[in-house]
C-alpha cells in the first residue's frame, strides 16, 4: 500500500520546482466512493494528494486535454513541465504518446505508483446500493477492507476487481521519474481467455452478441474521451468534410464507429480500461481492445507501451509480416 | 420471379500495378465478371479502413484491395502498410461476426492480365456464395 505523506511530499517538492506547471493527482471525491482527479497549482495543494483502490482514472489523458490558446504579440510559449501521477498501466499510456511524438518526455514528470489493483466503481457501486456519505477502501493483501460509516467489511480483491486488473501484467510504472514504495512483480498472466472462447462461436452468434451492444450505444463519445490515446485534434467523426460517419444512432453508424475506435487503438491500445468505466451504456469495448491486442501480439510480435524508442505499430512493417490472407 | 444475387464488389486498385492490369486485362479481351466497381487510388497504403467499412455500410458485399507486389511499391512501402492494416481489419471484422472474406487483398502486377481476371472470377464466386451483406447497412431514412 502506498504511503500517502510520501505522495504528498513529493508533490509538494515537485510543484515548488521552477519548471513545473502543474500535477495532476487523485483528490477525495464529495461523497460516497468518489475520488475525483485534482490539480495543484500551489504547494499547499499538495495536501489533498490521495492514492486509495478507488483511484480508478487514468490522468493521462489531462496532459493531451490541455487546451493550448493562441499567443499573444511578444508572448512566450510556456515550456513547463505537466506533472503527473500514474499507476503501472498509466504509465505505458504515457510511454505509447511518447513513442506517437504525442507528448515530449521532456515536458512531463511523471510520479509513480506501484498498483496492487483498483476497484471497479460499478461494482461497488453494485455491492453497497444506496446513498453512501463516508467511505473508505484499504489495501489488505487479497482483499479489500471497506469502511462504510464505520462498519467495515472485508471483500475479496476478485470480486471487486476489474478484468484488466485480474490479468495485469504490468503493476509497477515502467517509465517514471519519482516512484513511490517500492515496485512490485506481477504474478498474473495475460491468456486472453475471455477472447479465445469468444472466437470459438459461429459468425452468426458471433455477429447477434455485437449487433445488440452496438445498438445500445448512444454515441456519446465518452470512451474517446476518457482515452489517453485518442488525442487527434479533430476526430474522424466530427469530420464533416468527407462525413465518414453520419450523426445519427442506429447499428449502421454505431458499428461503424466502434468498428473505427477499435481499429485506431489496434496496437496503441495499453488496456487501462476507461472506455469501458465510462461508457454509460455498458458496452464490452474492452473486449475488442483485447481481441486485437491478442492479435497484435500474435501476428506481429507487438505490444504497445513497453518501450518508448520503438516505431508504432502500423507506421512500420517487415518485409515478412503475415499474408496468408493475399491472393 | 426470384432474382439471381449478383454481389456488388468494391474494388480499391493501386494506379501503378493493379489498376494497369485491370487496364490489360481489359485490352486483351479477358473475360471477368462485372460485379467488380473499380476505383482508383494512388496506392494501396491510401485505402485508410474507414473507405472499406463505408463501402460496406453503403451496400458493397466486398471489397477488393489490390497493390503492387512486396517490393514494388511506387512509394516504396506502401502496400507494406496497407498489408498490416489489412491483417488487422480482418482480425476485427473476424471477431464481430462479419465473415472476414468478405474483405480481400491481391497483388496484381500491371503485366498480370491474367492473374486479375482470376482473382475477380475468385473474388465474386467467394461472394455469391456468402450472400448478401445485410449486417450493417446504411438505412437512407430522413
Amino acid at each position: 500500500m502506498v504511503n500517502e505523506k510520501e505522495l504528498q511530499d513529493v508533490v509538494e517538492k515537485t510543484i515548488k520546482r521552477d519548471d513545473v506547471k502543474y500535477i495532476v493527482g487523485y483528490e477525495k471525491g464529495t461523497y460516497g466512493f468518489q475520488v475525483t482527479p485534482s490539480f495543484a497549482y500551489k504547494p499547499e495543494d499538495a495536501k489533498k494528494f490521495i492514492f486509495s483502490p478507488l483511484c480508478v482514472h487514468n490522468l493521462t489523458v489531462f496532459p493531451m486535454l490541455e487546451e493550448k490558446p493562441p499567443l499573444r504579440k511578444g508572448e512566450e510559449p510556456d515550456s513547463r513541465k505537466v506533472g503527473v501521477v500514474v499507476k503501472g498501466c498509466d504509465s505505458r499510456a504515457v510511454i505509447q504518446i511518447i513513442q506517437e511524438k504525442g507528448l515530449d518526455r521532456d515536458k512531463v514528470v511523471i510520479i509513480g505508483i506501484p498498483c496492487t489493483g483498483v476497484v471497479d466503481p460499478k461494482k461497488i457501486e453494485a455491492k453497497f446500493p444506496g446513498i453512501i456519505k463516508n467511505a473508505d477502501i484499504k489495501d489488505d493483501g487479497d482483499n479489500f477492507v471497506i469502511t462504510i460509516d464505520g462498519k467495515s467489511h472485508k471483500v475479496a480483491k476478485d470480486e471487486l476487481m476489474p478484468d484488466k486488473c485480474k490479468t495485469c501484467e504490468y503493476p509497477s510504472p515502467i517509465l517514471y521519474d519519482i516512484l513511490i514504495g517500492k515496485e512490485i512483480k506481477s504474478t498474473k498472466k495475460e491468456d486472453y481467455k475471455n477472447v479465445k472462447n469468444f472466437e470459438k462461436k459461429s459468425m452468426k452468434e458471433k455477429w447477434e452478441y455485437w449487433e445488440k451492444q452496438f445498438d445500445k450505444c448512444i454515441r456519446c463519445y465518452a470512451c474517446r474521451n476518457a482515452c489517453p490515446l485518442c488525442y487527434c485534434k479533430e476526430c474522424l467523426v466530427d469530420q464533416l468534410n468527407p462525413q465518414w460517419v453520419r450523426r445519427s444512432v442506429d447499428v449502421s453508424e454505431n458499428t461503424a464507429w466502434n468498428f473505427l475506435r477499435a481499429f485506431h487503438l489496434a496496437g496503441r491500445c495499453i488496456g487501462c480500461g476507461q472506455c469501458e468505466r465510462v461508457c454509460p451504456m455498458d458496452l464490452p469495448l474492452m473486449e475488442l481492445n483485447k481481441k486485437l491486442e491478442k492479435d497484435v501480439k500474435e501476428l506481429f510480435e507487438y505490444i504497445p507501451g513497453i518501450n518508448a524508442e520503438e516505431k508504432p505499430l502500423l507506421a512500420m512493417f517487415k518485409p515478412d509480416d503475415p499474408e496468408e490472407f493475399i491472393l | 420471379m426470384k432474382e439471381k444475387f449478383e454481389p456488388n464488389i468494391i474494388g480499391f486498385l493501386c494506379n501503378w500495378c493493379s489498376y494497369a492490369g485491370a487496364d490489360l486485362a481489359g485490352t486483351s479481351r479477358i473475360q471477368y465478371p462485372p460485379n467488380l466497381k473499380v476505383i482508383r487510388v494512388m496506392c494501396s497504403g491510401r485505402v485508410n479502413p474507414i473507405f472499406v467499412i463505408n463501402a460496406l455500410q453503403q451496400g458493397a458485399d466486398g471489397v477488393l484491395i489490390g497493390g503492387c507486389h512486396p517490393g514494388d511499391c511506387h512509394y516504396e512501402r506502401g502496400n507494406y502498410l496497407a498489408r498490416r492494416r489489412m491483417a488487422v481489419l480482418k482480425k476485427l471484422l473476424d471477431y464481430t461476426g462479419i465473415d472476414p472474406n468478405r474483405v480481400r487483398m491481391t497483388w496484381v502486377s500491371a503485366a498480370e492480365g491474367h492473374k486479375f481476371a482470376e482473382v475477380v472470377k475468385e473474388v465474386t464466386e467467394d461472394i455469391r456464395k456468402l450472400g448478401p451483406m445485410q449486417h450493417f447497412k446504411r438505412e437512407n431514412k430522413w
